[in-house]
């Protein structure tokens, strides 16, 4: 029984997440405890709901985290993607089809992040500076397409990306389930996968190897800025509403996730596993604490709890690694 | 190596001209304070209109009717500048850059008021008119505050509808407020009279949860479900800003609670116009937006030119005749509530 007990836990500690899936459980059952409903199918496929573009643009994100270099542009990009596909496909502007929109908007996405990649690769700028100035500038490019309206008026055939459902399951959440499918296969199948591992964990010997440094890195922020793209089209048709204020925080939120997954701010670490963790405890995090019932007055320390929570995640799972050593 | 140290470099060069050109830019202290003290007749009065997140269809429908007003008077010329992502911090260094510029009055809606109170005492000593709209700031860092309507009237307009739009339930019913930031001195003060009108006009109503939703409707919309799920009996939402208010009612729609749970609130008419006709939403509570531009640039106008001083207690604002002032408030009046009959003749 105990060598049993020992071999799950040493299975767990060999992924840098299990301290991470330990919270992540411990929290459910604190919850389940105080209230049932917690667990009931609407509640987790809500959840599931709100994790899915949160989970495709990490698992982008964690690639260029991989490679050495940080992409803070995200939040804008979905803001100005979010704009560029509803001008397109607003009935009263555009009124494209969804058959035109979906690519275009796609697209758009991949050529940003290509200009991202170009400046850093090529150019040499430091990817901080590229994507905070595009943090600003994309978000600039925003409020000049929306003008200082909003647009209220999404055809349904692009409101179904967002709210319609195949199986019962919704549509995001099937699109987040094929990308992590795909970013699994890239990652462990593909030489490329092993590459963008190699650039991150010893640059100097990746190029003595002549690895291709610089098309490797074009690629992961091409890839990131096509998966923003994949998740404002999931994401944003869930409400009725397109505003120029989309996106806004959300490169902190998924840079939080996809550090609190274990993957290593300074290159060469990071697994998908951890990161999915990652993402599970952020966006349950909030819902966790509404179904504490702590009543209105909580209103004001919830974020401190929320804060305490992540920073006890983290501790977890650093203790749990520290094990992994000794 | 060498090559990386190069480009710290020249970015480094880069970063310095871009601050000594802009420094260039900006009029010397001295030569602004001239102009202010200098003629009075004839000349152009600069106005700053600072709204809480510029982008907004509820500031930019106000920007209209200010701009109208501009039009009307024939000596005034409008700035309208805000912060893009609504941050307090970027407000305080707008109404700083434009009182270097040397403009004649800044007019804030402050998105935090204290964040922004040292800016605007800060222009207030360089001899810069400062008025609050939308939402009033601290006292002594402005001359006036254009008042929307009262808060008071606002919250028990928003009591009263939700009652209204419930049936005046005689059992307790659970409600919630969505609001903005929990900073947001606009929100706070109404959910404070809000509270007080529950408890004395309508004590069937009892308020279970108050939720910021950081003015992004995605965060509107989850603790609007959340709070769905966690209290099952939940019957009413008040979405007191105008991206609360479109995310909560969306939520209710698509939790199917279509006419069993009620939504109401703040908002801009075309954002609600689909939940008002689906019956998600039966009233929206709001006041007549570009009047309130208008009225904030007739009084910037008249305080630099003297014609409105402090202590005054009613002022002639053009076409919108004789406003009162109560207690450093300038007041535009009553509240408007769209519903289904009146909805489609309004556009912003």
């Amino acid at each position: 029984m105990k060598g049993g007990i020992r071999k799950v836990f040493a299975y767990m500690v060999r992924y840098r997440a299990a301290g991470l899936f330990l919270f992540i459980f411990c929290l459910l059952t604190l919850v389940t405890l105080v209230n049932p409903t917690f667990l009931e199918w609407q509640n987790l496929r809500d959840i599931a709901v709100q994790a899915a573009p949160i989970c495709i643009i990490s698992c982008g994100l964690m690639l260029v985290l991989v490679t050495g270099e940080i992409d803070i542009s995200v939040g804008s990009m979905m803001g100005l993607l979010a704009a560029c596909m509803g001008a397109m496909a607003s009935l009263s502007r555009g009124n494209w089809p969804p058959g035109v929109v979906i690519p275009l908007t796609l697209g758009i996405g991949m050529l940003l992040g290509l200009l991202n990649g170009w400046l850093v690769a090529y150019a040499g700028i430091p990817s901080i500076i590229v994507t905070l100035g595009m943090l600003t500038a994309l978000r600039g490019v925003t409020e000049l397409i929306m003008a200082g309206t909003w647009i209220t008026d999404l055809p349904s055939g692009i409101r179904f990306l967002g709210t319609g459902t195949w199986l019962g399951i919704p549509v995001s959440v099937w699109t987040a389930l094929a990308v992590f499918l795909v970013s699994l296969w890239l990652v462990h199948q593909t030489a490329i996968g092993k590459r963008i591992y190699a650039i991150g964990s010893n640059p100097h010997a990746a190029r003595l190897a002549g690895l291709p440094i610089k098309p490797i890195k074009v690629f992961v922020f091409a890839w990131t800025g096509l998966l923003t793209g994949v998740a404002t089209l999931v994401s944003v048709p869930q409400l009725s509403v397109v505003d120029s204020g989309i996106g806004v925080g959300l490169e902190l939120l998924v840079i939080t996730c996809v550090v609190v997954g274990g993957t290593a701010v300074n290159g060469g670490i990071g697994n998908l596993g951890g990161v999915l963790c990652g993402v599970v405890l952020m966006t349950m995090i909030s819902t966790v604490l509404i179904f504490m019932k702590l009543g209105e007055d909580a209103t004001y320390w919830s974020r401190a709890i929320q804060g305490l929570f992540i920073l006890g995640a983290i501790l977890a799972d650093h203790w749990i690694s520290n094990q992994r050593k000794t | 190596m060498k090559n990386s140290t190069r480009h710290y470099l020249s970015i480094a060069i880069l970063l310095a001209s871009i601050t000594a050109f802009l420094g260039a830019c900006a009029p010397s202290p001295s030569e602004s304070s001239s102009k202010t003290s200098g003629e009075e007749s004839g000349r152009k009065i600069t106005i700053c209109l600072i709204p809480k997140k510029k982008g907004l269809p509820y500031f930019t429908s106000c920007a209209a009717g200010a701009q109208e007003a501009a039009k009307d008077l024939g000596n005034v010329e409008l700035i309208y500048d805000g912060p893009t992502d609504g941050s307090p911090d970027k407000q305080a260094s707008m109404i700083e850059q434009y009182t270097l510029k040397g403009v004649d009055v800044i007019a804030v809606s402050p998105n935090d008021p204290d964040v922004v109170a040292p800016a605007m005492r800060k222009a207030r000593a360089k001899g810069v008119h400062v008025i609050a709209w939308d939402a009033d700031a601290v006292k002594d860092a402005r001359a006036f505050f254009v008042n929307q309507a009262s808060a008071k009237a606002i919250a028990h307009g928003m009591v009263d509808t939700m009652a209204n739009d419930l049936g005046n339930p005689s059992v307790k019913t659970e409600v919630a407020i969505v609001t903005a930031y929990l900073t947001a001195a606009n929100q706070n003060i109404w959910i404070e009279h809000m509270k007080t009108h529950m408890a004395s006009e309508h004590p069937n109503l009892s308020l279970v949860a108050i939720k910021p939703s950081d003015e992004d409707q995605k965060l509107a919309f989850k603790v609007t479900q959340d709070i769905m799920k966690a209290y099952p009996e939940i019957k009413g939402f008040f979405g007191i800003s105008s991206v609360s208010f479109p995310g909560a009612a969306e939520a209710v729609r698509q939790a199917k609670k279509t006419g069993q749970i009620m939504v109401t609130g703040l908002a801009t008419p075309n954002s609600m116009k689909s939940y008002v006709k689906d019956g998600t939403v039966k009233s929206v509570v709001l006041w007549n937006t570009a009047e309130l531009g208008y009225l904030t640039v007739q009084v910037a106008e008249a305080l630099a030119t003297g014609k409105l001083t402090d202590g005054a207690s009613s002022f002639d604002a053009g076409k919108l005749g004789e406003k009162k002032i109560e207690d450093d408030h300038v007041l535009l009046g009553d509240i408007l509530v769209f519903n289904k009959d009146n909805i489609d003749a309004y556009d912003f």
